[in-house]
């Protein structure tokens, strides 16, 4: 049976609930839960102010119900276990996680998976700005895990992520893999301006129709039917993330860059199909 | 009972200017100074701090350090995730709250100083330009009495006096400009280096006789003709000196050439650690440690002294005037960078880095500090530094006392080094240990002695009544971090590591007489070059906190 708490807050200042993971939980009673201390705004609270708290967190699962919307942090810093949102949650869902999964029936705010180590999320609604990213004046964003998001997410995706996944279905914004290290992040939908700016390695796939024109600092490689590609859309199915099979087996313009960094990341344009 | 009148009780005192080394005694204090004992033994304290079994010593003097200014604020700025992992400073009914991190939010600079029992530190390194910026910030920098040395090795008009042989033109800009900065003595920072630095790519000087671009002096001629003119105006400190080719492999040359360049007048060269080097071309191979012909040099000419800027292991952030340094530094780490250009006075350069112990060229660093303190002879002209944060944050002073008085445990450490630091150093063989009574010399009377400050770093009649009461303890680290008691000014301000009063402490500064008719000139010049205006240039005295006058005006006339 899993924790299930549920938001009964009323408030348009953020609740932060860093540091509640299901490792902290596994072996504390409700009573304990209950106090663990939270943020709302500036002033510090019991979590049982704003949450409905039953069930037990021996199985290390949670299950989050109401409109989490204002509330930050969930699953930050976990390293085992299951969290699920039945509904959408704040910034910060499994910043700097190491392991276990959290899954986001509704929206994500921004800072979805920050510098995440390992460990995998799946928001089937969409995310905000900085997906995977680094956070201010860090030298590496997400450097491990599989962050997947069925929806549209904002800018700055994967910004200086060192290692790991990212797929989107719908669009993503501005400045995608900005200053990325290495890694893997696909957009199935459109995508913004400036992808790649400043990338070293790594690959960004866009998969979807109308993408960007390419920085300057980006030089055609080929274009090919490339072996890789299904298979990481596969292993994306596998974990219930929905792709066309024209997509996964698509052509591709493949460039390189950014020559103003390293130079030795690749974008994948896919050709679209004729239907 | 005597209003105001504290005593502390039978503390084992260590006051070495005194020549108090150990000796249990009682301490007055009135007015926030220390004065001698009522001569009616029936006169009663308004306080009585009992100090039986505890150590008394003056409070500790931080005497270069990067605690305030522009500098430190791009660092600070410069390194959020640094902040955001750190320690949390909370606020408390007498605290402001603060971020720690390799550079400290000014409140959290004073609130950790003070709880480790230092009383007194001094910025190393203020662009005048950054004077205004400098006293604001000690204006948030609690517990501390503060002062800070004023750039002027790269400076225009130093090097355009020197070239033009006009001493008496120097001398008065000097004045001038340590007058207008309200600072505390002139610092030389890569003497012409930075200026050369400005003029071409990857510029600097390669050694004391080098040509600067476009001024034609060397800069030989600016720490002897800056240390000179210090001399004649009589400051308390005359120059602090961060020699040319900071971090170079073979600038143990550049480094003994300095010290001879003073020609037997008064210099403090800084963080000396990092200009002991043998070896050349920039190879790793050939690395060494040259602190003992450097060490020979100092212990026979009593005009120089020193500060060690010794390395710890770990990140912290590397923060300088020297603007090659910060470049070539950069490169190194490949991290994020910061250069900055003051118009006609300095440079600066910020960058972070991280210190290894299985490097053999930073553990050469660790090894090459602790050498410093063991081969020179005479305490006196050797005082305890990390050049925070450059070589470390100054949180690690105990670590470092206990190194100097623990030569077991530093032994231990070493043999966690890279394997070569052995063969490359003689730390393996130096067997000295530091007392309590070297240490109570090379964190307080020493640096006191050497910044001509004659009411610091002592425990005599009229001394500041800034006090540190540590609880002896056989691991020496242990017993500095923490001390029992420090008391500010005669009052109590830290108790057990909890601040009890966050006053924020006297501005130290010098205004030396100088001939006012040389202002004209200085005007011209200024008014021809500079970017704000002559008038709104010098620091006015509503930016300084509780001023106070070290050195007499008259000097120098």
């Amino acid at each position: 049976m899993p924790l299930t708490l549920t938001y009964t807050g009323q408030t348009s200042v953020p609740v932060e609930i860093e540091g509640f993971t299901p490792s902290w939980a596994k072996d504390k009673s409700l009573a304990e839960i209950e106090q663990f201390e939270i943020f709302h705004g500036n002033q510090k609270l019991p979590l049982a102010e704003m949450f409905r708290v039953e069930g037990n967190a021996s199985d290390l699962r949670f299950d989050l119900e109401g409109d989490l919307s204002g509330v930050h942090w969930i699953g930050a810093h976990m390293s085992e276990g299951a969290i699920h949102i039945h509904g959408s949650g704040g910034r910060h869902i499994g910043s700097e996680m190491r392991g276990g999964e959290i899954h986001v029936d509704g929206d994500a705010g921004g800072w979805l998976g920050a510098e995440m180590h390992a460990g995998f999320i799946h928001v089937q609604g969409s995310a905000g700005h900085l997906v995977g990213a680094a956070y201010r004046g860090s030298a590496k964003g997400m450097t491990g895990g599989m962050i997947l998001v069925d929806g549209d997410a904002g800018n700055e995706v994967g910004l200086t992520m060192r290692r790991g996944m990212i797929a989107i279905g719908g669009r993503a914004g501005d400045v995608l893999g900005f200053n990325m290290i290495a890694g893997t992040v696909l957009v199935f939908g459109e995508c913004g301006i400036r992808p790649g700016a400043g990338m070293r390695r790594g690959t960004l796939g866009l998969l979807g129709p109308n993408p960007p024109a390419l920085l300057p600092s980006f030089r055609y490689a080929c274009t090919s039917h490339l072996q890789v590609l299904p298979m990481m859309c596969n292993q994306l199915r596998e974990q219930g993330f929905g792709i066309e099979s024209s997509v996964a087996n698509a052509e591709c313009d493949i460039y390189s860059g950014d020559l103003v960094a390293l130079g030795k990341g690749e974008i994948l344009i896919a050709h679209q199909s004729a239907s | 009972m005597t209003k105001d009148l504290i005593k502390i009780s039978q503390g084992t005192l260590y006051d070495p200017a005194n020549g108090v080394d150990g000796e249990v005694r009682d301490l007055w204090i009135q007015g926030g100074r220390i004065i001698a004992a009522p001569s009616d033994p029936a006169t009663k304290p308004a306080r009585t701090i009992e100090a039986e079994g505890l150590v008394v010593m003056p409070g500790g003097i931080d005497m270069h350090c990067h605690i305030a200014g522009p500098k430190v604020n791009v660092a600070r700025k410069m390194r959020p995730e640094e902040k955001r992992k750190a320690e949390v400073i909370s606020r408390t009914d007498v605290t402001h709250s603060g971020t720690l991190g390799s550079v400290p939010s000014t409140f959290a600079t004073g609130y950790k100083y003070a709880g480790m029992g230092y009383t007194t530190a001094f910025d190393a390194a203020i662009p005048p330009l950054g004077a205004r910026h400098a006293h604001e910030e000690f204006d948030d920098t609690p517990c501390l009495d503060k002062g800070f040395y004023v750039l002027m090795g790269n400076n225009h008009y130093v090097m355009q006096s020197i070239q033009q042989n006009e001493p008496k033109k120097l001398k008065a800009f000097i004045a001038w400009l340590l007058t207008a900065a309200k600072g505390f003595a002139p610092k030389l920072v890569n003497p012409g280096g930075v200026e050369v630095w400005k003029h071409r790519q990857a510029g600097n000087v390669s050694g004391l006789d080098t040509e600067v671009d476009h001024f034609g002096v060397t800069p030989r001629q600016i720490v002897s003709q800056v240390a000179q003119s210090a001399q004649e105006l009589g400051l308390p400190h005359p120059v602090h000196i961060h020699c040319n080719n900071l971090g170079m492999p073979g600038n143990w040359e550049t480094t003994l050439e300095t010290m001879r360049a003073l020609e037997g007048r008064r210099g403090h060269l800084t963080h000396i650690q990092f200009h002991s080097y043998g070896g050349g071309e920039g190879d790793e191979n050939t690395f060494n440690s040259k602190v003992v012909p450097l060490a020979d040099y100092v212990n026979s000419h009593p005009n120089v002294t020193i500060d060690v800027g010794q390395v710890l292991f770990g990140e912290t952030t590397s923060m300088t005037g020297d603007g090659p340094l910060g470049y070539f530094l950069s490169n190194i780490y490949g991290g994020k960078w910061f250069s900055s250009d003051t118009e006609m006075e300095a440079g600066c350069g910020i960058t972070p880095i991280k210190y290894k112990n299985k490097s053999l060229v930073h553990a050469l660093q660790w090894a090459i500090g602790l050498e410093w303190y063991l081969l020179v002879d005479d305490p006196w002209r050797v005082v305890m530094s990390t050049d925070h944060p450059n070589g470390g944050s100054f949180l690690a002073y105990p670590q470092i006392i206990r190194f100097l008085m623990d030569r077991t445990y530093r032994q231990d450490v070493l043999k966690t080094c890279h394997p070569l630091v052995g063969r490359r150093s003689t730390l393996a063989d130096l067997h000295r240990e530091y007392t309590l009574n070297e240490i109570a010399i090379i964190t307080r009377a020493g640096p006191a002695r050497i910044l001509g400050l004659t009411n610091k770093g002592h425990l005599g009649p009229g001394a500041d009544a800034d006090i540190t009461i540590y609880t002896p303890h056989e691991n020496k680290e242990i017993m500095f971090e923490l001390p029992r008691l420090v008391i500010k000014s005669g009052e109590v301000i830290v108790e057990q590591g909890e601040v009890r009063d966050s006053r924020i402490g006297k501005t130290l500064h010098v205004a030396p007489a100088y001939d006012v008719d040389a202002e004209a000139d200085i005007q011209e010049w200024f008014e021809k070059y500079y970017s704000i205006r002559w008038r709104n240039y010098p620091v006015d005295p509503s930016y300084m906190h509780q001023p106070e006058l070290i050195g007499s005006p008259n000097h120098g006339n």
